[in-house]
C-alpha cells in the first residue's frame, strides 16, 4: 500500500497538468448540464453546441490520461527502468486503479451528484443509479483504454490499437449495416443516441462482459508477468467475441432472456392473436413496387388481462402456399386501427414471383407476435410551477406555461436512463373552461427494458417531454405511467386467405 | 565460491534469428566478470534474460539460486542494473530521481547516495532529459548503486563516454567491488580488462571459453622463433598455435595453451635446434583478435 501511494504520488506530480485539463472538462461538464437544469424555461433548446462539444472532450482527456499514466510504467517492451527495480505488481496496478478513480471516476461521481441535486433528485433515492453509472463507465470508456495501454509501449501504438477496431466495425458495418455493435464503439452516449433500446440490452451486456473478463485477465497477466504476446492475443480474441456476440446472439435469444427476467405472474392463458373479424375487410394485397406485391392482414389481440397496454416487439411470418412452399419474411409495418393497441394491421411483403404462385390459390400465413404487456398504471399530479414533483420509478416532473405564452408543457428527468414504461402525458384544463377537454399525449419512443439501474451515457439526466400549443388554460398535469409487465410470444394461424380476392390492382392512368 | 548468476542451456529465438544457442554460463560471487564479444554476439539478450526483462525460448537463468522469471522485488533489491539503452524517466530531475527510488530500497544509504552525486558532479536539479548521455549513465549507476547492491549488472555501461567519464564509473563501480559481484558487458576489450577478474567470451550465441582473467593471460602467449635452417613448406603446426605468420626463418604463433616448458620442447621437437625464442605476454584484445581469427579461418 505503501509503495503504492508512493507511485500514485509520482504519477499526480508528473501529470498535473494532464489531470487539471481532466477536471476542467469535469467542471464544464457539470456546469453546463447544471445551467441545462436550471433552464427548463422551454425545453425546446435541449442541447447546445457547448454541450455537445464537451461530451466528445470527456472521453478524449479521460482516454489521455489512462495513456499516459499506464505508459509512465510502459509494460510492454524490455528497456523501461522500472522493470529491474523493486516495483511490486500488486502496488502498480493498485496505484494506476488509484489514479484512474481519483482523477476520473471521482470527479465525475460528484459531477453527477451535483447535477442531480440541480434537477431536484435526491442523490439517496438515486444512488444504484449513481454506482450503476460509475461501473458502466469503468467498463465502457475506461478498461478497454486501460487493457489497451497494458499492452503497447506509447500513444502511436495506443492510437493504432483503438483505430483498428473503429476501422474493423466501419469495413463490418458496410455489411452488416442493421448491427448495434457501432453504438457501443460510439461512445455508447446518450449525445450518440446509442442507447440499446428494446431487448438490445441483452446484446450490450454481453459485450460488457466480455470486456470486463478480457480487460480484468489483460491487467492481472501483464501487470504480474509482462507477457505483451499473450495478452495482445487476448485483446483481439476480446474484440473478436464482442463483434461476434454482437451479430451471433439472436433476437429470439435476447427475447427468452428478457422473459425469464420478468417476475411478475400474468395470467396469459385466453391470450392468442386472431384475424381481425371486424376488420376483416381489410385484408388486402396490392402492388408495391416492380416485383413486390404488399400484404395487410388485420389482427387482433385477444384474451389480454384487463387493464393493460400492449406494444409489439417483433413479428414474424411465414406464407405457405398449398404445394408447401413457403416464404419468410421479418419485415413488417404496423397499422393500429382503433382499441389502443389491441387491433392491428400487420403490412409485409411478398416478392412478385411468389405472389404469382398462390394468387390463384389458398395461402396460409403462419406468424408469431411479440409483445410487451404494461400493466401497473400509477397517476401523479404534476401543478404548473416551478417546484418540480418526485413521480415514482419516472424521476421529477414539472408543468409550466411556455416562456412565450404559446402553451404548455409537461417535462419529466429521469436519472442515468429512460423509464422503462410507457409515460402518457395529461394537460388537465381548468374547472372554469366549459369545453373541459383532456389533452393527452402517449410517450411513443422506444425505452430499454435493461433490468439495470443505468443505461452507459456521460449525461446523468434524460428527459422527455410534451409540449401543448393548446391555448385553452390548463390547471395542472398529470403523469401516467405503466411498467411492462410481461414478454410473451404469441403465434398464429390464418388459413385459407385467398390473395387473387383481396388484390387492389394499380390505379389506372385515365387521360 | 558460489554462483551468483547461471545460464542453463539457455537459447533465445528472435522468429528465426538464433541469438543464444544453449549458453552456459556461470559467474562466481565476488568476481567481476566481463562478458565480452562482438556486437550481435547476444550479450544484451543474456543479460535481458537474467533480468527477466526477456524470456528464454529455451533453457532457465538464475540469480541467487533463484529462476530469473520469478525474480521478486525482494531479489531486485539485490541488484543494481544499468543498460546504455535503458529508458529513464526523462521529467524527473536528478534528486527527484534518487529520492523516488529510494522508499524501493530498504538499504538506502542516503551518504552514499550523497557522495556518488559528488563523486559523478551531477547537477541535482536539472532533468534527466537535459543530461548528456555520460550524466545519464552516470545517474544512473548513482541510483544503482547507493543501496550496496551485492549484485552490479552493466550492460554495455561504456558504450559512446569519453575517457574522462569512463574511468569515473569505473571507479564508481569498483568501489563497490569487494563487497559485490560485477557483472559487465562489453565490446571493447580494453575497457573491461583493467579490472575484471573473469572473462566470458561469446559470439554467435555460443560461449566460446569462460575462466579466470589471469588464467587466460597465462596461457596466451605471443611466440616468435628464429630458426637456423629454413621451414619447410609442409611443417604441420599444433592446433593450439594460432595466427601462424613465416617467413624463410622465423615463425610467429600464438601459444593457447602456453606453459614454459611444454611449449618449448614442443618447437625443439618440431625444429630440432634454433636460433632465438622470444616469448611475449599478450594484451586481452591481442588475445581475441587471435581467436577471432582462428575462428574465421576454421570457418
Amino acid at each position: 500500500m505503501r509503495q503504492a501511494l508512493h507511485i500514485f504520488k509520482k504519477d499526480v506530480r508528473h501529470f498535473r497538468f494532464e489531470i487539471a485539463i481532466a477536471i476542467s472538462v469535469v467542471v464544464a461538464f457539470t456546469i453546463i448540464e447544471m445551467r441545462h437544469a436550471l433552464s427548463v424555461a422551454d425545453p425546446v433548446t435541449i442541447r447546445t453546441g457547448a454541450s455537445t462539444l464537451v461530451l466528445f472532450l470527456l472521453p478524449l482527456v479521460w482516454w489521455t490520461l489512462i495513456a499516459r499514466v499506464v505508459h509512465d510504467e510502459a509494460l510492454a517492451g524490455n528497456r523501461q527502468f522500472w522493470i529491474t527495480r523493486p516495483y511490486s505488481w500488486r502496488s502498480l496496478l493498485g496505484a494506476k486503479v488509484l489514479f484512474i478513480f481519483a482523477f476520473i471516476n471521482l470527479p465525475m461521481l460528484v459531477a453527477d451528484m451535483v447535477i442531480l441535486r440541480a434537477y431536484g433528485f435526491s442523490l439517496g433515492a438515486e444512488l444504484p443509479g449513481l454506482l450503476w453509472s460509475q461501473v458502466l463507465l469503468t467498463i465502457v470508456y475506461l478498461l478497454p483504454i486501460i487493457a489497451l495501454a497494458a499492452v503497447t509501449t506509447g500513444f502511436v501504438q495506443l492510437s493504432f490499437a483503438i483505430l483498428m477496431p473503429f476501422v474493423i466495425v466501419l469495413i463490418f458495418a458496410m455489411f452488416q449495416p442493421g448491427v448495434v455493435l457501432l453504438r457501443p464503439v460510439f461512445f455508447l452516449g446518450r449525445f450518440a443516441g446509442g442507447i440499446p433500446v428494446g431487448y438490445e440490452w441483452v446484446k450490450s451486456y454481453f459485450a460488457f462482459i466480455v470486456i470486463t473478463a478480457c480487460a480484468s485477465v489483460i491487467l492481472f497477466w501483464q501487470y504480474s508477468r509482462r507477457g505483451t504476446t499473450v495478452a495482445r492475443c487476448l485483446a483481439a480474441a476480446g474484440g473478436i467475441l464482442v463483434v461476434l456476440g454482437f451479430t451471433l446472439i439472436s433476437w429470439n435469444a435476447a427475447f427468452k432472456i428478457q422473459n425469464w427476467l420478468s417476475k411478475e405472474q400474468v395470467d396469459l392463458s385466453s391470450a392468442r392473436v386472431a384475424p381481425d373479424s371486424i376488420n376483416e375487410g381489410l385484408s388486402r394485397f396490392f402492388r408495391q413496387g416492380e416485383d413486390s406485391v404488399g400484404a395487410e392482414i388485420p389482427l387482433q389481440i385477444m384474451g389480454l388481462p384487463p387493464n393493460m397496454r400492449v406494444r409489439v416487439e417483433k413479428l414474424s411470418v411465414d406464407f405457405q402456399s398449398p404445394d408447401g412452399s413457403v416464404w419468410k419474411t421479418d419485415g413488417y409495418s404496423l397499422r393500429n386501427v382503433g382499441d389502443a393497441d389491441q387491433r392491428l394491421i400487420v403490412r409485409t411483403g411478398l416478392s412478385g414471383g411468389s405472389y404469382k404462385k398462390v394468387k390463384d390459390g389458398s395461402l396460409e400465413v403462419r406468424g408469431s407476435l411479440y409483445l410487451t404487456l404494461f400493466g401497473h398504471r400509477q397517476t401523479t399530479g404534476v401543478p404548473f410551477g416551478d417546484r418540480p414533483v418526485v413521480v415514482p420509478r419516472i424521476g421529477v416532473c414539472s408543468a409550466r406555461e411556455s416562456v412565450y405564452r404559446r402553451g404548455y408543457f409537461l417535462i419529466c428527468s429521469s436519472a442515468f436512463r429512460s423509464p422503462a414504461a410507457v409515460v402518457t402525458y395529461h394537460f388537465i384544463p381548468s374547472p372554469a373552461d366549459t369545453a373541459g377537454q383532456d389533452w393527452s399525449s402517449v410517450q411513443r419512443q422506444m425505452n430499454s427494458y435493461s433490468p439495470f439501474p443505468a443505461d452507459l451515457g456521460l449525461s446523468p439526466v434524460s428527459q422527455d417531454f410534451k409540449l401543448s400549443s393548446n391555448r385553452v388554460p390548463a390547471d395542472h398535469g398529470l403523469v401516467e405511467r405503466m411498467e411492462p409487465v410481461a414478454h410473451i410470444r404469441l403465434d398464429f394461424d390464418i388459413t385459407n386467405l385467398r390473395p387473387g380476392n383481396a388484390y387492389i390492382p394499380p390505379p389506372t392512368n385515365s387521360h | 565460491m558460489t554462483d551468483i548468476l547461471r545460464t542453463n542451456d539457455l537459447s533465445k529465438r528472435f522468429r528465426k534469428t538464433v541469438v543464444l544457442n544453449h549458453l552456459n554460463m556461470i559467474v562466481p560471487e565476488h568476481s567481476i566478470y566481463g562478458l565480452v564479444g562482438p556486437n550481435g554476439a547476444g550479450k544484451t539478450t543474456t543479460i535481458k534474460i537474467l533480468m527477466n526483462a526477456l524470456r528464454p525460448t529455451e533453457g532457465t537463468t538464475e540469480i541467487f539460486g533463484h529462476d530469473s522469471r520469478r525474480l521478486s522485488p525482494q531479489d531486485f533489491m539485490q541488484i543494481g542494473y544499468v543498460s546504455e539503452n535503458q529508458q529513464m524517466p526523462e521529467w524527473m530531475t536528478v534528486e527527484y530521481f534518487m529520492n523516488y527510488l529510494k522508499p524501493f530500497y530498504p538499504n538506502w544509504d542516503v551518504a552514499r547516495a550523497e557522495e556518488l552525486l559528488r563523486l559523478f558532479e551531477l547537477p541535482r536539479d536539472r532533468k534527466i532529459r537535459d543530461l548528456s548521455r555520460g550524466m545519464r549513465m552516470k545517474a544512473a549507476l548513482a541510483s544503482s548503486l547507493a543501496y550496496r547492491p551485492p549484485l552490479i549488472v552493466l550492460d554495455e555501461p561504456f558504450t559512446g563516454l569519453d575517457p574522462l567519464v569512463r574511468d569515473e564509473l569505473i571507479e564508481g563501480v569498483l568501489e563497490c567491488a569487494d563487497r559485490a559481484t560485477i557483472l559487465i558487458s562489453s565490446h571493447d576489450l580494453s575497457e573491461i580488462e583493467s579490472f575484471a577478474s573473469h572473462i566470458g567470451y561469446l559470439d554467435r550465441g555460443r560461449l566460446q571459453f569462460s575462466e579466470e582473467m589471469s588464467s587466460l593471460t597465462d596461457r596466451f602467449r605471443e611466440i616468435e622463433v628464429t630458426l637456423t635452417n629454413p621451414l619447410p613448406s609442409a611443417q604441420s603446426l599444433p592446433p593450439a598455435w594460432l595466427s601462424t605468420e613465416q617467413s624463410e626463418t622465423v615463425l610467429r604463433f600464438v601459444d593457447s595453451h602456453f606453459q614454459q616448458e611444454r611449449t618449448m620442447a614442443e618447437v625443439y621437437r618440431l625444429f630440432g635446434t634454433v636460433h632465438q625464442i622470444s616469448v611475449h605476454p599478450m594484451p586481452l584484445r591481442a588475445i581475441f583478435i587471435a581467436l577471432a581469427k582462428a575462428r574465421r579461418k576454421a570457418a
